[in-house]
């Protein structure tokens, strides 16, 4: 993902018609469409989906309705590091519900959040494969396991949080 | 193409290869419980009810997405079938709300009643119930989520039928659910409160809101909508006497199980309180109920006093385009049998007769020329002076339906931005009044490019010759001088046009309401007539109506010149046809229009007017002019369901029943005949239209020999040729009498092949005035209606749309220095008005819009009459206006 970049709404709509017109009147390219703009912008911003909807041929909600269907694509700005904490069942049992109250603490944000300062955004996911090292939470690309709350402070500080 | 026959249930059936086994299994009689399928939807098989076993393999299949396939052995209700069907509803169950229990959708739930059929009785499941916020800030439909079983009926509904889109599911998983963009609430999406996604759904998750009767109605009544001239079958629920709700007719009905917000929120002015109940008689500058009786006494003295002293034509009716065939049938025979004038006419002389003369004298046939269906195949549709999003809604479904499924082009020619801008493949904007020159110049461009049907036109058409001189001077140059639409875009919508196979036309009162509207008709014909898009199947041109029957009054004869049928009151073949079955002499002369007859009461000539369903006052132009006419006249008895602005001056006023508490027909804008029926008893001692004429021409002593409706339909069929065949070898009213017989009646009637006819654009007279800068448009709206006397009863409609708005340019706003809301004052040279200020983008710098339908405004009031030559209509499209704001301390 590229750097978050701060421009107005209108040359931000301004870039996103120029990515559209591309596409222009082709349905098939809904989707590598959505993708670009978020290549560009690191997730979609709502006010492009009436435009990609009336380029392509699609009613908004309809766009909206495949954009949400894929939980690779977002429709709110994202933070520089995705902290993903595992809910699956050994993490569960191992406290993964803890330790995802206390990252909400941290970052004070909820589930599918961002921090003000687009530093964090706080994700779920069921099982990331290494429940042998249970509870695990993903900061970027990262996996940090057998977290605990002494260990969170520590990480959060580290990634400067 | 062979039939496949497969086993099902041990039996050997068979059908076409494109059969589900659903399909096929419906067809033999046999039973398959369904959620998601319905035959005018795709099939998404989802719900997964609908399961069925192959019994070769074992294997179980949505029948509704499954072809059929020669040798299956398929079982619809093997043990495994029934097991896995109940589990699926009872997982449906146990994600089911508690509130289920007190669902208003009562017997009416889907859900319930498989689940009843399926004997499912304890869960033996964990529920894991939804929740989810009921909305229900808007006065139409409420939202329940957490009822939401995830059929995608709704989806597919708005997406297929009603084409708005305004739903689709959001995420995935346990929380999808259908929503609208950003997940607002309808009232902020493109929802138009169709109702269609209501009606469809399954469960109580959308439910009409406020039923005033709570509980479970069992009476279905399948009637025709009141309102638009479309003409949708629509059923009303009637429970005690009282109309519960309104939902589509049968899906295999005309409007597909569609209807718009008036069709099915609007229905409820039957139960207004202001409806009239009893006879009216004025007394004293003071109106007093009487008795029918009475009433009628009075009105029959009246008329016959002044019919002795002055003269039959010192009379004259008017109406009735809201009543049924029979009943106007019954009104013109009553002017010129019992009255014995041809001073008779409808308010469709507003918006109808420019087709009538344009169509008429080229085609033999005045009125649209294909049906809806035949619109859908269409490759090319051009859409000029309509926006029938607002005046015609199911029209637009159907346009909508063919440009986003099936692919076919929209030329669009609009000033204004309307919602099928964005479904437009061109959108030509031309300046007002210049239509005919841009349609003149299309038609030179096809026979300058070689683009006409050779053939067809040769062989199937007469004057043809007279074409390209009359078209010399209508270059591409002088149109876009003239409309301001750029060269290459006329160029490019003509070729479009020209090398369809199958193309139409739809116009509206943009066109038929401007001076000169014949001659731009007849320039549309012309355009038909050169690309052969006249009798094919699909393509035509399609002349839309204002009002619910407003061609079923034209057929009928309720027309000065016509008699029922078209047939001319100088025709003397015809006339004579006439007086030997009604026994009488007709009169000679043709009888005055309806703009004449106001002015021949102003002139002291027409003493006494007999009014059925029409409201002057406010439908025509000046109506200090109308009012002032009406109480100058001698004896005025108006007919209704209210108290209107016109009764407010007459004599007698006598009580009608409404379409839901009487039997007829309506014909719609393509001559299809739809039943109506009775629902519920009249308000009061209200009687039918049909019953009052009745009675009226008794008291006159000249009884009309009829006592039932069917009487007064068969005579119907004996003398209008136009609806020959319409009752069925019983003597009972056929449902869906065929537009199909209008068609091939209009073969006969044509003398010859239909022909060219040249259509000269003049100019406008150049008067600017200064103190009237702006142009004013006058447009329909989605939820009023008409006059508004009827939509601004229906309480739902009132709450949402409750007030007149002017939309303005934004550059015009500025200009003005108005801001939205603004209270202003609208004055044209005749009249003003106040309305609240909207400002928008949608129309070109200059022009303001106005809707017709708002009784405390009504824009017709700004129009001075100014009626064109050949068809005595009034314009009442564009007039030029200046704004002023009105300061609050006003
Ligand atoms: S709201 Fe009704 S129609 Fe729509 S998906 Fe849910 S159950 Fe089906
Ligand atoms: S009421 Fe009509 S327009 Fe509104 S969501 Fe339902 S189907 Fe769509
Ligand atoms: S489209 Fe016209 S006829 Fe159909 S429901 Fe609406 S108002 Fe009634
Ligand atoms: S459950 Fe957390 S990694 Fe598998
Ligand atoms: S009816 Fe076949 S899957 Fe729903």
């Amino acid at each position: 993902m590229n750097d978050i970049k701060t421009i107005s709404e209108d040359e931000l709509l301004a870039r996103i018609k120029e990515i559209i017109v591309e596409y222009s009147g082709q349905k098939w390219a809904l989707i590598p469409l959505v993708q670009k703009i978020q290549n560009e912008f690191g997730y979609i911003p709502p006010p492009s989906i009436p435009l990609i909807a009336g380029s392509l041929g699609f009613f908004p909600s309809e766009v909206q309705g495949v954009i949400s269907f894929y939980a690779q694509l977002y429709t709110t700005p994202r933070g520089r590091n995705v902290v993903r904490v595992c809910k699956g069942t050994a993490c569960h049992v191992r406290g993964g519900k803890t330790i995802l109250k206390l990252v909400k603490q941290h970052l004070q944000i909820e589930e599918d959040q961002t921090t003000a300062d687009m530093e964090y955004t706080l994700e779920t996911v069921a099982c990331i494969g290494v429940c042998a090292l249970a509870p695990n939470i993903v900061i970027g690309n990262q996996v940090y396991g057998n977290v605990n709350p002494k260990k969170l402070g520590q990480l959060f500080k580290r990634n400067g949080g | 193409m062979q039939p496949v026959t497969i086993t099902l249930n041990g039996r050997e059936v068979s059908g076409h290869p494109e059969m589900t086994i659903l399909e096929l299994a419906r067809e033999s009689g046999i039973t398959i419980p369904t959620i998601c399928n319905e035959p005018h939807l795709t099939s998404i098989g989802s719900c997964r009810l609908c399961l069925v076993e192959n019994e070769q393999n074992g294997a179980l299949l949505a029948s509704c997405v499954t072809p059929i396939v020669p040798g299956m052995v398929i079982n619809t209700e093997s043990p495994r079938v029934m097991e896995h069907r109940r589990m699926i509803v009872k997982l449906m169950l146990a994600s089911h709300p508690d509130s289920c229990l007190v669902c208003d959708k009562g017997n009416r739930c889907q859900l319930h009643q498989i689940a009843s059929d399926l004997g499912i009785g304890l869960l033996e499941l964990q529920r894991i119930p939804q929740t989810a916020a009921i909305e229900e800030v808007n006065p139409f439909i409420e939202r329940d989520m957490s009822k939401c079983i995830l059929c995608a009926k709704c989806v597919r509904a708005c997406q297929e039928l009603v084409v708005e889109g305004a739903l689709d599911y959001f995420q995935r998983g346990f929380i999808a659910r259908p929503a609208t963009l950003n997940n607002s609430p309808l009232e902020n999406s493109e929802c138009t409160f169709c109702g269609v996604c209501v009606a469809l759904c399954p469960t109580g998750s959308l439910m009409e809101k406020k039923r005033v009767y709570q509980g479970t109605t069992k009476n279905l009544v399948n009637t025709t909508c009141p309102y638009c001239g479309c003409g949708c079958s629509i059923s009303l629920e009637v429970k005690d006497n009282y109309i519960v709700a309104a939902r589509p007719g049968k899906v295999d009905t005309e409007n597909e199980g569609t209807l718009c917000v008036k069709g099915s929120y609007g229905f409820d002015f039957i139960h207004s309180p202001d409806r009239l109940k009893k006879p009216l008689v004025k007394v004293n500058g003071a109106f007093q109920e009487t008795s029918w009786e009475k009433a009628l006494e009075e009105t029959a003295e009246a008329l016959n006093l002044i019919k002795e002293q002055y003269g039959p034509d010192s009379l004259a009716v008017l109406g009735a385009v809201k009543c049924t065939n029979e009943e106007n049938y019954l009104l013109q025979k009553f002017a010129r049998t019992v009255l014995g004038t041809n001073n008779i006419d409808n308010s469709s002389r507003l918006y109808n007769p420019a087709t009538r003369l344009g169509l008429g004298t080229s085609i033999g046939f005045p009125g649209t020329t294909n049906c809806l269906e035949a619109l859908e195949q269409s490759e090319v549709i051009v859409a000029i002076g309509t926006d029938p999003a607002a005046s015609a809604p199911r029209v637009n479904y159907a346009i909508k339906r063919a440009v986003k499924l099936r692919g076919a082009k929209l030329i669009l020619i609009d000033p204004r931005r309307t919602k099928l801008s964005s479904f437009a493949h061109l959108w030509l904007r031309p300046k007002v009044g210049t239509d005919l020159v841009l349609l003149n110049s299309m038609s030179r461009l096809i026979i300058d490019e070689s683009l006409l049907d050779k053939e067809f036109v040769t062989r199937k058409t007469d004057n043809f010759d007279a074409l390209p001189g009359a078209l010399e001077k209508y270059s591409l140059e002088y149109a876009e001088t003239l409309t301001g639409i750029k060269k290459e875009e006329i160029h490019s919508a003509a070729r479009l046009y020209a090398l369809a196979d199958q193309a139409a036309i739809i116009y509206g009162t943009g066109i038929t309401q401007h001076p000169g509207g014949t001659a731009s008709v007849k320039a549309l014909f012309n355009l038909a007539l050169l690309t052969g898009n006249i009798w094919r199947n699909g393509g035509g041109i399609y002349a839309l109506q204002r009002d619910n029957n407003g061609q079923g009054a034209c057929d009928m004869g309720a027309l000065p010149d016509f008699l029922p049928g078209y047939q001319s009151t100088e025709d003397l073949q015809a006339k004579k046809k006439f007086e030997e079955h009604w026994g009488v002499s007709l009169p000679a002369n043709p009888g005055l229009t309806a703009l004449e007859i106001m002015e021949q009461i102003k002139a002291g000539k027409i003493k006494g007017l007999y009014i059925v369903g029409e409201n002057p006052v406010l439908s025509f132009p000046r109506s200090d002019f109308v009012t002032e006419a009406l109480s100058s006249l001698d004896f005025l008895a108006v007919q209704d369901l209210f108290l209107t602005e016109t009764a407010r001056l007459a004599g007698v006023v006598l009580p009608a029943a409404s379409f839901a508490e009487k039997e007829g027909t309506f014909t719609n804008f393509e001559g299809k005949t739809g039943r109506i029926r009775k629902a519920v008893a009249p308000a009061g001692e209200c009687l039918p239209d049909w019953e009052i004429i009745l009675r009226l021409a008794n008291k006159m002593e000249r009884p009309l020999p009829f006592s039932t409706i069917q009487q007064v339909m068969e005579e119907i069929e004996e003398l209008v040729p136009l609806y020959e065949g319409y009752l069925d070898s019983e003597g009972k009213y056929q449902n869906e009498w065929g537009f199909w017989k209008r068609r091939s009646h209009r073969w006969h009637s044509l003398k010859g092949f239909p022909r060219f006819s040249t259509a000269e654009y003049t100019p406008p007279e150049k008067k600017i005035n200064e103190d009237y800068p702006l142009t004013l448009l006058t447009e329909a709206v989605l939820y009023h209606f008409g006059t508004g006397t009827r939509s601004s009863r229906a309480w739902r409609l009132q709450q949402f749309s409750p007030r007149i708005f002017i939309r303005i340019n934004e550059a015009d706003a500025k200009k003005l220095g108005l801001s939205p809301l603004d209270k202003v004052r609208i004055i044209s040279p005749v009249a003003e008005l106040t309305a609240a200020v909207s400002i928008t983008g949608a129309l070109p710098e200059g022009i303001a819009s106005l809707p017709a339908s708002f009784p405390e405004a009504p824009a017709t009031r700004l129009f001075d009459i100014n009626l064109d030559t050949e068809t005595k209509t009034p314009s009442l499209k564009a007039c030029n206006v200046r704004i002023e704001r009105i300061d609050d301390h006003e």
